[in-house]
C-alpha cells in the first residue's frame, strides 16, 4: 500500500546530490538561483502581494517603507538555492509566501532540516548579525515570493532603524529556540509524530492543503530512513490524515495531524507568539 | 580580579576582547563568581538577574521536555556568555542552563550587559556574532544527534569540553554525561568503556583524564571540527587556543 514515488526531480525538490553541481552558481551576481536575473530593483511586484511578511509588518511605517525601497519583490522558485554552506549571502529574504527548507549537510548524509521560514520569517539571518556565510543550505520547497535585500542595503537599515534590529534580534531569537526544539525532537521523538509535526510546519507556511512532496525528500529532512517516512505516512493515510498519491500530499484533517503531531509543534509555534509579542 | 589576559591567567575571551572604553564601563560591575559543579544559572522560563562569563567553569544549555527529559543544545566555556537571551529576545530563557564543569567565571548585572548592547557599538557587533557561532553549534546539535553514534556524540562532547578547560581532565559523572546527551546511562557507560578500553581517556571516580587527543578528534564525527571551525572564524581569541 506504499503510495507510489514521484521520479527525482519531475516534481517534488530532490534536495539530494543531484542538487550540487548548481552551487557555484550563487556566487555569481549575475545568476541568483530562486530569483530572476532581470530583476529591477525600482519595480516591486507588478501585482503587489496580498499578505505582507510578518516580520516587515511589525515595523513602523517610516521603517518599513525605508525597508522597502531598498527591496525587489522576486519569486521564490521551487528547488531555487537561496543559501548554500560556505558561500556569501549577497540578499536577505523576507518571504511573502511560499516554504524555504534550511538544512545543514553532515558527511555522507543529504543533508537534515534544522528550520523552515516563510512569511512569518526571514531567509539571511546571519547577515544581520554581521557574518556573511554560514554552512547551511537553504532551498525553496514550496514556491512563493519574496522581499529581496541587497546584504549591505539590510545591514544599513539594520544599523540605523532600532525597530528593525529589534525585530530582528527576537527572530534570531525565534529560531534559536526553534533549533533547541529540533535538537531535542531529533533525539527523543519517533518518524511518525515528526513526520506529522512537518507537514503542519509547511502548511503554516505555504498555506495550502496541499503540497508536492517525495518521500525521499521527507526522508532526507528528517533524518531517516525511506521506510520509515513510508510506514509513518501510511499510519496517517489509513487514519484518514492525510491522502499521498503520486508525490502530491493532501492534508484532509488539520486537526488529526495536530493530534498526531509531538508536542514541538505547539510549543514553537508558543515560542513565536511570545517571543515576538 | 583580572579581567585583562596575563600570561597563564584563565579569562574570557569576549571579555578580552572588548576595547578599553566598553570594558572600563563594565569593570565595576563584573563580578567574580565561583560556579561549582551542577549549579543551575537559571531555568527554563525565568528572567535572567544577570549574564555569566565563564572562564575556567563550563555551562551545558539544556532543553528541557515536558516529562523532564532533557537535551544539551550548547555548550559555553571561556570563549563565550551564558544568557544571550536577554538582549536578543525578551528576559525569559526556553532552555536550562547548568554548571557541568566545576571553575569559575565573571558575571554582569542584566541591566549592564542591556544598556551595552543598545548603545549599539563593538559590545552589540560581538555578541551578535557570539549568537551566530551559537546558532551553528546548535544546529550542528541536532544534525549530531539524529545521524552519529553515541560513541561518537560522548568523543565530540569531550573535544569541546576540553577545548574550554585548561587541563585534560574532567571532573563529571556517567549520569550527568547522559543527562547532557539525552541517553540512558547505561549507553554511557558502555561507550566510556570502549573509549578507555582503546586507551583514549581514562575514568575514575567521577574524573575522566583525556589520554590521547588526536585518537579522540579521528574518532568522533565531523561535527567537532564544523563547530570548532565556525567559533575559530567568528570569535575572537579563538584561533591562538
Amino acid at each position: 500500500m506504499d503510495p507510489p514515488l514521484v521520479k527525482a526531480g519531475a516534481a517534488g525538490p530532490a534536495p539530494t546530490e543531484a542538487a550540487n553541481p548548481t552551487l557555484p552558481s550563487i556566487a555569481q551576481p549575475t545568476a541568483q538561483p530562486g530569483a530572476p536575473p532581470a530583476a529591477n530593483p525600482a519595480a516591486p511586484c507588478s501585482a503587489p502581494p496580498a499578505a505582507q511578511n510578518q516580520l516587515v509588518e511589525r515595523l513602523p511605517v517610516a521603517d518599513r517603507e525605508r525597508l522597502l525601497a531598498q527591496c525587489d519583490c522576486v519569486p521564490l522558485a521551487l528547488s531555487g538555492l537561496l543559501c548554500a554552506p560556505g558561500l556569501a549571502s549577497e540578499h536577505a529574504f523576507f518571504p511573502l509566501s511560499g516554504v524555504v527548507s534550511m538544512a545543514l549537510l553532515a558527511d555522507a548524509h543529504p543533508g537534515l532540516e534544522v528550520g523552515m521560514v516563510g512569511r512569518e520569517g526571514m531567509l539571511g539571518l546571519p547577515l544581520a548579525l554581521g557574518v556573511a556565510s554560514v554552512p547551511l543550505r537553504a532551498m525553496v520547497q514550496g514556491p512563493g515570493a519574496a522581499w529581496r535585500i541587497p546584504a549591505a542595503s539590510l545591514q544599513r537599515e539594520v544599523a540605523r532603524s532600532s525597530a528593525l534590529r529589534g525585530v530582528l534580534n527576537r527572530y534570531v531569537f525565534v529560531r534559536m529556540a526553534e533549533l533547541a526544539t529540533s535538537a531535542a525532537c531529533q533525539r527523543f521523538h519517533l518518524i511518525g509524530p515528526r513526520l506529522a509535526r512537518r507537514l503542519l510546519m509547511s502548511q503554516d507556511r505555504s498555506g495550502s492543503q496541499r503540497v508536492h512532496v517525495t518521500q525521499e525528500f521527507l526522508a532526507n529532512m528528517l533524518g531517516v530512513r525511506r521506510v520509515g517516512v513510508t510506514a509513518a505516512a501510511g499510519a496517517l493515510q489509513r487514519s484518514g490524515v492525510i491522502e499521498y498519491h503520486r508525490g502530491e500530499l493532501t492534508v484532509l484533517n488539520r486537526a488529526g495531524l495536530e493530534a498526531a503531531a509531538c508536542s514541538c509543534y505547539a510549543r514553537d509555534r508558543q515560542s513565536y507568539v511570545e517571543l515576538m509579542a | 580580579m583580572l579581567l585583562m589576559p596575563l600570561p597563564d591567567t584563565p579569562c574570557n575571551h569576549l571579555l578580552a576582547s572588548l576595547p578599553p572604553t566598553e570594558l572600563a564601563r563594565w569593570a565595576p560591575l563584573l563580578q567574580a563568581t565561583e560556579m561549582p559543579l551542577g549549579q543551575v544559572l537559571y531555568e527554563s522560563g525565568c528572567t535572567l538577574e544577570h549574564v555569566y562569563f565563564p572562564t575556567t567553569a563550563i555551562v551545558s544549555l539544556l532543553y528541557v521536555m515536558e516529562n523532564g527529559a532533557s537535551a544539551e543544545i550548547a555548550i559555553v566555556g571561556n570563549e563565550g556568555l551564558v544568557g544571550i537571551s536577554l538582549f536578543m529576545g525578551g528576559g525569559s530563557t526556553p532552555s536550562r542552563a547548568v554548571v557541568q564543569s566545576a571553575g569559575q567565571g565573571l558575571r554582569l548585572p542584566a541591566q549592564a550587559m542591556k544598556d551595552e548592547f543598545n548603545r549599539a557599538g563593538p559590545v552589540m557587533h560581538l555578541m551578535l556574532r557570539y549568537t551566530q557561532a551559537l546558532i551553528t553549534q546548535m544546529a550542528q546539535t541536532a544534525v549530531c544527534n539524529r545521524h552519529h553514534t553515541l560513541d561518537q556524540q560522548l568523543c565530540r562532547w569531550l573535544l569541546l569540553s576540553l577545548d574550554r578547560l585548561p587541563g585534560t581532565e574532567l571532573q563529571m559523572t556517567q549520569e550527568l554525561i547522559a543527562n547532557m546527551l539525552g541517553v540512558r546511562r547505561e549507553g554511557v557507560t558502555a561507550a566510556a568503556h570502549s573509549l578507555q578500553q582503546a586507551g583514549l581517556i581514562r575514568y575514575a571516580r567521577g574524573r575522566i583524564s583525556v589520554l590521547d587527543r588526536p585518537a579522540l578528534e579521528q574518532r568522533t564525527c565531523e561535527c567537532y571540527a564544523v563547530v570548532k571551525r565556525e567559533y575559530d572564524r567568528l570569535l575572537p581569541g579563538r584561533a591562538a587556543d
